[in-house]
């Protein structure tokens, strides 16, 4: 099952996230948010040779006042990475989570364009509460 | 909330009542047509413009402007001005691109002498100015560099060779704010900054050549050194991912501080500290040095542009009519009211000054004499207007600053095809370079607000004037 769905927003994109445990919610937005800045297609270089991409590993740790400010800060910092490194991260191993702290190292690779521009992850509309499957869930919305 | 809840103060000027809700500290008022009004009701742009005003401090009013649409926590088209130095600064008044603003150069050319080398001008312009995704420029900087970016803006890309002294006469605050501080810039944001000055990005930022196709006031646009079918150029870009970094760093820690100086607010992007604060001191500084470094990385493109133009027409100079942020706070002073119940309109003689600190958030400031840019949606039209006296007594010296997006990106997608969009510029004989497809589809004009009425409307309700109205002829895009 895919954890997350880009949804239409006026100026901006937004990403709705399910996880049946925090870290399964955490996950869905880094993939998800990925997947938005991530190129469609990966191009041939002028030159005609090709992109070499490398593994890029990143530790995170971070304390919040709560959950929804957890998970903006996460990603945050998660998408200053991408920027800082030109990486795309899809993969997240946790030594520790919950609801206010979280020791994390995110797994990526290095890419030779984005597909969009993401300023910034807000705190707009983010709320993580559990749905009434018993799943955690949110919306995000990125500044593009 | 709906229209029945609007007092209608003028045709162009409407007020929701501090009674409206009970944290509303002052108004809100909203500048538009009855028939904008329908539109603004479509997204939740009143309701955020109203959370705006129960902000600490708020003097006299909040203000949409006739562009607005909604944002995260303030719309963006919005203006908010908190009383100095104890009232709320708040970085989403400013947004996430600090210092995104528009700049014009004119020339000394007219449309007859460029028409034949448009396509040969548009080519180098695309090609030598990198725009795109997070793509890097050609200068870098090291950390000691940066810093007098950061501290001197615009002031030190003309030390360095990148303009000549005059420019700094034609930007807003001289393109550079004195208390900025390279210190309360992050390393995360200074490392994301490292290689974007003079870089364009993506998104909605372009560089267009236009011609002055009809001149409104006469005497203005004399007085700016415009006239009919001359050839200009507008650069609209901001602090790039500097800037976003900036505002996601202090958002955080506003988030966490808040709670110190018992501030709560009806949206989390509303954060926000007392401005005499130590959090809001170090967010001003970094705030303006990230300002700082939108106006030097439009006078670095500034530099390029000037140097392409010059190969291709003979020597030919472009000198900058006028530079304006529309994602910034300042501090300034201005005429308030003592008593915000009092909605008829008063003299500014017979109101004090104070001084404040004036958030504007996809807003131009336009003082009296000071020539005001708004960029329109690609391929429709830009303007030259004049700021005015009535700007000061009614909307902090500030107007609109652009046509205001009215679908979303997904919807431009899914509506408007590609070749019809390259059709339509084709008629009009636009030249468009772009990076991206989906970008350029993105920014068709059919996703904007009519760029002519939301002009038409600052003009009538006074808080500028038109001078002038620009044709496209080149869109760069990243």
């Amino acid at each position: 099952m895919k954890k997350y769905k880009i949804l239409p927003h006026t100026a901006d994109v937004r990403l709705k996230i399910e996880g049946t445990t925090l870290e399964e919610l955490f996950e869905a937005g880094l993939q998800g948010m990925n997947d938005i800045i991530k190129k469609e297609k990966v191009k041939v270089k002028n030159d005609g040779g090709e992109f070499k991409s490398v593994e890029v590993v990143k530790k995170i740790n971070l304390s919040a006042t709560d959950t929804t400010s957890l998970l903006i800060d996460f990603l945050s910092e998660a998408l200053t990475y991408s920027q800082e490194e030109r990486a795309v991260f899809t993969k997240v191993l946790f030594s520790d989570l919950d609801e206010k702290n979280i020791a994390a190292e995110i797994y990526g690779q290095t890419v030779d364009d984005f597909g969009e521009d993401i300023k910034a992850v807000t705190y707009h509309e983010a709320n993580v509460v559990k749905n009434n499957r018993g799943n955690w869930e949110t919306v995000i919305i990125f500044d593009i | 909330m709906n229209k029945q809840n609007l007092i209608k103060i003028t045709d162009y000027l409407w007020e929701i009542p501090k009674s409206y809700r009970a944290d509303m500290k002052v108004p809100a008022r909203v500048f538009a047509s009855e028939k904008m009004l329908e539109e603004l009701f479509r997204d939740r742009s009143m309701e955020q413009l109203i959370n705006v005003t129960a902000l600490p401090g708020i003097q006299k009013a909040a203000y949409a402007m006739p562009d607005a649409h909604e944002g995260y926590g303030f719309p963006i088209g919005g203006v908010a001005a908190t009383s100095y130095p104890n009232g709320a600064i708040s970085p989403g008044g400013i947004g996430y691109d600090i210092n995104c603003g528009v700049r014009l150069l004119k020339s000394e050319l007219n449309f007859e002498d460029v028409k034949n080398n448009l396509e040969k001008l548009a080519g180098e312009l695309f090609s030598e100015i990198p725009s795109g995704v997070g793509r890097g420029g050609k200068i870098k900087l090291d950390g000691k560099k940066l810093g007098e970016v950061l501290n001197n803006g615009a002031e030190w890309a003309v030390k360095e060779g990148y303009g000549n002294k005059d420019d700094l006469n034609h930007i807003e605050s001289d393109g550079k704010i004195e208390n900025a501080d390279a210190g309360a810039v992050s390393d995360h944001a200074k490392k994301r900054g490292r290689d974007q000055l003079g870089t364009l990005g993506a998104g909605n930022h372009f560089i267009e050549v236009g011609k002055v196709e009809e001149v409104f006031d006469g005497q203005i646009a004399e007085s700016f050194g415009l006239r009919k079918n001359q050839t200009t150029v507008l650069i609209h870009t901001g602090s790039r991912g500097l800037g976003h970094q900036v505002a996601t760093d202090y958002i955080r820690i506003m988030n966490k501080a808040m709670s110190k100086y018992k501030i709560t607010v009806p949206d989390r992007e509303l954060v926000c500290v007392p401005f005499s604060s130590p959090e809001g001191q170090k967010y001003f500084s970094a705030m303006a040095a990230a300002a700082n470094f939108a106006w030097a990385n439009r006078q670095l493109i500034t530099w390029l542009v000037r140097k392409i133009w010059a190969k291709i027409f003979d020597g030919s100079k472009l000198s900058i009519l006028y530079d304006v942020a529309h994602n910034i706070a300042k501090i300034e002073e201005h005429y308030t009211r003592t008593n915000t119940d009092n909605i008829q309109r008063e003299p500014a003689s017979s109101q004090y000054k104070s001084v404040l600190i004036v958030h504007r958030k996809g807003a131009t400031r336009a003082f009296p004499g000071q020539p005001v840019i708004i960029p329109g949606s690609m391929g429709t039209a830009s303007y030259v207007l004049v700021g005015t006296d009535k700007a000061m007594e009614e909307s902090f010296g500030s107007t609109c600053h652009g046509a205001g997006r009215q679908m979303s990106r997904h919807q431009a997608k899914r509506m408007i095809t590609v070749d019809r969009l390259k059709n339509n510029l084709k008629k009009e004989n636009i030249i468009v370079k772009a990076g991206s497809i989906r970008g350029l589809v993105e920014e068709a004009p059919e996703a904007y607000k009519n760029i002519h009425d939301v002009v038409d409307i600052v003009d009538k309700a006074g808080i500028a004037k038109k001078v002038a109205r620009l044709k496209p002829l080149v869109v760069i895009k990243g």
